[in-house]
């Protein structure tokens, strides 16, 4: 009997702990795109961009498997009920943002967009500003399964945060299109620039599935 | 030992087993319903316990039963069981949870009339108004339970995951209460009527020592579990959520206040620390579990707003408390008088 509330606690913990990695993995991925993204406007496709890209890459896949083993001990061992399928639903959502992560950091390294000097701070003001709303959306996740009372301050920073990314991706998009460069590199950019802010915007709707999901986790 | 005696208990066990069909979902049919638990482990516990209870806490609330009515025919008291026993496998059938302890009070009742005895209205009363104590008692504990559980969960900030296995051992140790409670409470209902002709004899292992009546508990204890294994789980779909939908911890506040008043009328121990203290002490009378899950339910409801009760099956759960008494004294009645003029049985004397 011991032996069988004593698994059960390690089991519980192994969980807790996997889902607290899962959230590290998103702070992770924003920190490393981040600076993914300013080593490439200063070096483009340089062995430290792969490498970071490598890296991103790699998080990604640790994310991926860790959500696999987050869902199958949730389902194996019939953990929550009430509230499992939200959960599954969260992390599904969260793993998106990693995603979509990498496949910008990845598309940057293959089609290799020349942005001019003077949007430089933009675009590392937007990218900034994504990673932001990425590692709160993170922070707001985590206190769910904690301490759900300060989701919606959280949620709060998230919405904030993806308006002002939607401001500056808009102006960017605005000033490239008045600019004189080619109509290829305008549409080149203005598409990866909406690439970029979409992932504010992934993060957004997994807030607002988030506050929903809040309100059932009240007792 | 006289067979008849086991072939008019019969009756008895019938009960004990409508008992554990319709009670003991009362105890874990929210931890089922939730899902936290599954019905195999709950069942096991809860025999397990009902039948603990039974034997060692029984023997208060088959006094206050029997002051009811003493049925002193073997012959009465099996047709007493038998209607209790049928007008709550009828409304088992019909999937609305009903009150054993008043059907087998309406069944004395029925037999009182029938044998032209006068009903002890004092006890009748103190009953009556239990029924009434019950679930309001009830409501009150699950709302205080709420409040303090919603304020310690926000204060000690408990991981999801680490909820869910308190959650679920709390509900395993809840159903383990609640079943001995209700063991301790309710056998009078099954067994309450035979006890005076019981003919078992007091048994000693060791330092182990049963009297007679336990003996009579147990095999009373043994029929409400089989009740509890073959037939619990059709009411479970109807307290487990159709009342109102409800969360784990909700669950456990319904089960565990429940437990707690069942406990609180079936307790001589606590009784007597009551006297001790000066305090009104509480009548020890078989209670109904139905309307003690009910009252916490409705207590939680109101305290959240009363949105997400479903009032309609409330109403069909207050019906079933009316009708219950009338039916099995009605049966009792039709019952005892077959009985005495087609079969020449003695039903009083």
């Amino acid at each position: 009997m011991f032996q069988i509330k004593l698994s059960l606690f390690s089991k519980t913990k192994s969980l807790e702990n996997k889902i607290d990695l899962f959230h590290d993995k998103i702070i992770d991925v924003a920190m490393t795109f981040k600076k993914a993204i300013t080593v490439f406007l200063r070096e483009e496709r340089s062995v430290e961009y792969k490498k970071l890209c490598k890296q991103i890459k790699n998080i990604e896949h640790d994310a991926d498997s860790l959500r696999r083993d987050i869902e199958n001990k949730l389902y194996s061992h019939n953990l929550i009920p009430d509230l499992r399928a939200d959960v599954l639903e969260l992390v599904e959502n969260l793993d998106r943002i990693i995603n979509r992560f990498d496949e910008v950091a990845y598309k940057f390294y293959i089609e290799r967009p020349q942005f001019p000097e003077e949007y430089h701070s933009r675009i590392k003001e937007l990218c900034e500003q994504v990673s932001d709303c990425a590692e709160n959306m993170a922070i707001a996740s985590r206190a769910f399964f904690r301490d759900f009372s300060t989701v919606r301050d959280y949620s709060q920073k998230v919405y904030f945060i993806e308006a002002e990314s939607d401001v500056v991706s808009g102006k960017m998009k605005e000033a490239i299109f008045d600019s004189d460069m080619p109509l290829a590199n305008k549409l080149q950019l203005s598409n990866i620039i909406g690439e970029v802010a979409d992932i504010a915007d992934i993060a957004e709707d997994c807030a607002d599935e988030l506050l929903i999901f809040t309100i059932k986790r009240d007792i | 030992m006289d067979i008849s005696y086991f072939i008019f208990l019969s009756s008895g066990l019938f009960l004990g087993w409508s008992l554990g069909a319709n009670d003991a979902a009362n105890v874990f049919g929210t931890a089922v319903g939730t899902k936290m638990v599954r019905f195999r482990t709950a069942a096991t516990i809860a025999s397990v316990f009902i039948i603990i209870g039974a034997v060692f806490g029984g023997a208060g609330t088959s006094k206050t039963l029997t002051e009811l009515g003493t049925v002193n025919e073997l012959a009465g008291a099996f047709m007493v069981a038998l209607s209790a026993a049928l007008a709550v496998y009828w409304m088992v059938n019909s999937s609305t949870p009903v009150s054993t302890t008043q059907a087998i009070v309406g069944s004395i009742v029925g037999w009182n009339i029938y044998c032209g005895f006068e009903t002890n209205t004092t006890i009748l009363i103190k009953i009556v108004s239990t029924w009434i104590i019950c679930p309001i008692l009830s409501g009150l504990i699950s709302v205080l339970l709420y409040f303090g559980i919603k304020a310690y969960l926000k204060h000690a900030k408990i991981h999801l995951i680490h909820q869910d296995l308190y959650t679920r051992i709390g509900l395993i140790l809840a159903c383990a209460f609640g079943s001995y409670a209700l063991g301790a409470n309710n056998i009078a209902n099954v067994m309450g009527v035979f006890v005076d002709a019981s003919p078992f004899h007091a048994v000693s292992i060791g330092n182990f020592h049963l009297s007679g009546t336990q003996i009579l508990f147990f095999i009373g204890g043994i029929a409400i579990s089989t009740g509890v294994f073959t037939y619990s789980k059709k009411i479970i779909k109807t307290i487990g959520s159709s009342v109102m939908s409800m969360s784990p911890i909700i669950a456990w506040i319904v089960v565990i206040s429940q437990s707690i008043v069942l406990f609180l009328f079936a307790s001589q121990g606590l009784k007597n620390i009551m006297i001790e203290l000066g305090i009104p002490p509480l009548p020890l009378v078989p209670v109904s579990s139905s309307q003690a899950v009910i009252g916490a339910v409705i207590g939680i409801g109101i305290t959240k707003g009363g949105r997400e009760v479903n009032w309609s099956i409330l109403g069909k759960v207050a019906l079933g408390w009316i009708c219950t008494p009338i039916i099995s004294a009605s049966i009792c009645f039709i019952c005892l008088f077959f009985l005495e003029n087609v079969f020449n049985l003695s039903v009083y004397h």
